[in-house]
């Protein structure tokens, strides 16, 4: 991600009528879905805590959980790779696709393998690959990329989508959402029976029984995990869980956060190959654990973020990600979320834009299913980056007379009225000033700066609790 | 060093001074889904599945269970059928009245599977809080019969209905989850396949079935 470029992606993106339009319808769906669905359980806050503890005994207990899982994939007939990086778990996938043999490759949904560019290896290598997730498919159909964590076509209106499917597959031009479903469905058939392999992401792995649990509504994953005769599960390390009971209440709390949905349609157990008494199901199993930059998050003080579960529901809650979508973050990740994953998986200084697109409003944090505390991370952040970025001159000036300015009541006081008058004066009585001098004129830019009120907050405060306790202290 | 030496010691590292998570006591286990005290189980589990665009068809004899399975595949115009064995449905005579229908029974590979108009299932448990079915794959029980045919029924008798999934896994735990032992497979299904892709609006029918019907048999007293 190009630092300089951020401001002109979201400039870019905010002028975008059909992704405001797209943005606004769904975030909004989101939102409401979510809050009924959490609020018609048993203890919204306790289970969002139980959830929290959940993750966290896991994460305590990494490469023990992670060993189990392994011996019971492998008592079950699976095999399990590690992969260190990007293009060790990309080559683990070529290696079985050259073992068998595979010439068509059919995809879930997943998350990691867009973190590691695996479509791009594969193709590459002449392996035909084909996402079977109907928005990804029609991403992959755009040439885009995923915009949104669980609906990655968020930023397409259906119009858009409608005539995207016209031009490339032919399909009738309808603005209905149904037909272009049927209409994918229909395309869609042939390449699962055809391929050689399947490959899905594991929202859940739980340690006790090797088994895999991915999560979905359309059925592509089941077909993609059970119709061809290999199946290869990839995931981020963190994905491991201890026990049953907490697969319970991660995997409900996913469903709620994510699409407001009690349970998804499809919640799909595997536990190794078809075992030799089955009728069908794929012969070979195949899990790769990916780590990736995630045991050295592990090892800092923001191991809270491998806590997350990936359900979105802080993309739709951010009142940025909601007018600038999910593209403007530049990587895999996007939304609060990815302002945190994406800079520690990949340097701090790739996105030095992305912690401070935030207005810390605690939206992100209210919404999340297993409390992280994503505000106070992007604090860090910024402080990680002043510490290592040099920041100007100007930059550092300016901070430290903030500094002064604030730690002093009188000086705060006498800036505040300095400033009211100053605009004010400016504004010349009509309430906002269209233009600022610098370095101020990075807000007039966009919107008007209103010239401060009078009498002051200040003001009004110590005259309505004169005498009371405080009244002089706290401004 | 191989990767995953190379990843576990980093993991050991990371953890080997101080856990991230120093409070994280075991969890107080509480179940997601509200169910009110002395709430009846069928008519709950009836009511989720209509919920999520299933059908719930209520057969008090098995007599009725297969009346029902005729019409259904009749009115959907069925010609060949993807089944488990006997042995693993709740209702006896499903064989026959495909017989008796001309209905072609397919095996075999994905490819003659796909041909299958229907596809016909029982079900190990049926969670009622949010309608769903569990099944498992084994012999006799191919995964495809729920998932590659447009039309899926479900033949259940009622004492397959638990109140929620909180229960499943503890019946699996006192059974000491055999089940992920002997099946490659478990499904956890609550309605018809559906997306939300486009504009977060529901579509029902995608890549699943079109149409989920369970036929809900009443059991003998």
């Amino acid at each position: 991600m190009k630092a300089e470029s951020f401001e002109k992606i979201v400039d870019h993106a905010l002028a975008d009528r059909q992704l405001q339009v797209a943005l606004d319808r769904g975030t909004t769906r989101g939102v409401n879905a979510r809050l009924l669905a959490m609020s018609e359980t048993t203890d919204a806050q306790a289970l969002r805590h139980q959830a929290r503890l959940a993750r966290e005994r896991a994460l305590n207990q990494l490469p023990e959980l992670l060993e189990q899982l392994e011996r019971n994939i492998i008592a079950n007939g699976g095999h399990v790779l590690w992969a260190r990086d990007a293009a060790e778990l990309n080559q683990h996938v070529l290696t079985i696709c050259r073992q068998h043999n595979v010439r068509r490759v059919v995809k879930g949904k997943s998350m990691v393998t867009e973190e590691t560019a695996l479509n791009h290896a594969l193709e590459q290598e002449g392996i035909d690959v084909v996402e079977s997730d109907l928005g990804e498919y029609i991403i992959q159909l755009a040439g885009e990329t995923p915009s949104h964590i669980v609906f990655p076509m968020l930023h397409k209106t259906k119009e858009a989508t409608a005539q995207l499917l016209h031009d490339k597959l032919g399909m009738p031009l309808t603005d209905q959402p149904e037909a272009m479903t049927r209409f994918v469905r229909g395309v869609m058939r042939q390449k699962y029976l055809q391929a050689d392999l399947g490959i899905s992401g594991v929202n859940f792995a739980i340690a006790e029984t090797g088994t895999i649990a991915t999560v979905e509504n359309e059925g592509n994953n089941r077909l993609s995990i059970s119709a061809p005769p290999v199946h290869v599960a990839v995931m981020g390390l963190e994905k491991v869980i201890a026990t049953w009971e907490d697969y319970a209440v991660l995997v409900q709390l996913l469903a709620r956060s994510a699409t407001g949905q009690r349970m998804t349609v499809y919640n799909n157990l595997i536990s190794g190959p078809r075992r030799p008494d089955e009728p069908d199901g794929p012969e070979a199993f195949y899990l790769i654990i990916l780590d990736n930059g995630r045991s050295r998050i592990l090892a800092s003080e923001y191991a809270e973020s491998l806590a997350c579960i990936r359900c979105g529901a802080c993309l739709n809650a951010c009142p940025v990600y909601q007018n600038i979508g999910g593209h403007a973050y530049g990587w895999v990740y996007p939304g609060p979320i990815g302002s945190i994953i994406t800079p520690l998986l990949r340097g701090p200084l790739t996105a030095p834009k992305l912690p401070y697109a935030s207005s810390l409003c605690g939206a992100c944090q209210a919404a999340c299913p297993v409390e992280i505390n994503i505000p106070d991370m992007l604090l860090k952040l910024r402080r990680d980056l002043v510490q290592a970025g040099d920041p100007s001159l100007g930059w550092r000036l300016g901070m430290k007379g903030w500094a002064v300015a604030f730690k002093s009541p009188m000086l705060y006081r006498l800036g505040g009225r300095i400033a009211g008058w100053l605009t004010r004066v400016l504004a010349r009585g009509k309430g906002h000033l269209r233009w600022l001098p610098p370095p101020f004129n990075g807000w007039t830019a966009h919107r008007d700066f209103p010239a401060f009120g009078t009498p002051s907050f200040r003001e009004r405060y110590l005259r309505r609790f004169k005498g009371q306790p405080h009244d002089s202290k706290k401004p | 060093m191989s990767a995953r030496e190379d990843i576990l010691t980093g993991l050991r590292a990371a953890l080997a001074h101080s856990k991230p998570f120093p409070g994280a006591e075991p969890a107080a286990f509480q179940a997601v889904t509200r169910i009110d005290p002395g709430e009846d189980l069928v008519a709950r589990f009836i009511a989720e599945v209509q919920r999520v665009k299933g059908e719930v068809h209520t057969a008090a004899n098995d007599d009725e269970a297969l009346d029902i399975t005729k019409d259904l595949l009749t009115s959907h115009h069925v010609r060949r059928v993807v089944m488990w064995d006997e042995a693993h449905l709740p209702l006896r005579g499903v064989w026959a009245l495909l017989e008796r229908l001309g209905i072609e029974r397919v095996y075999g590979d994905n490819a003659s599977v796909a041909a299958a108009e229907a596809g016909i299932t029982g079900a190990d448990w049926a969670l009622a809080a949010t309608g769903t079915l569990v099944l498992s794959s084994g012999p006799g029980r191919p995964r495809m019969a729920s998932l590659l045919p447009p039309l899926h029924i479900a033949l259940l008798t009622e004492d397959r209905i638990i109140p929620r999934l909180e229960d499943y896994v503890a019946a699996q735990r006192a059974a000491r989850f055999g089940v992920f032992r002997r099946s490659s497979n478990v499904t956890l299904i609550t309605g018809s396949s559906r997306t939300s892709d486009i504009e977060m609006h529901p579509v029902f029918g995608v890549h699943g079935p079109l149409a989920l019907h369970v036929v809900l048999i009443k059991n003998l007293d």
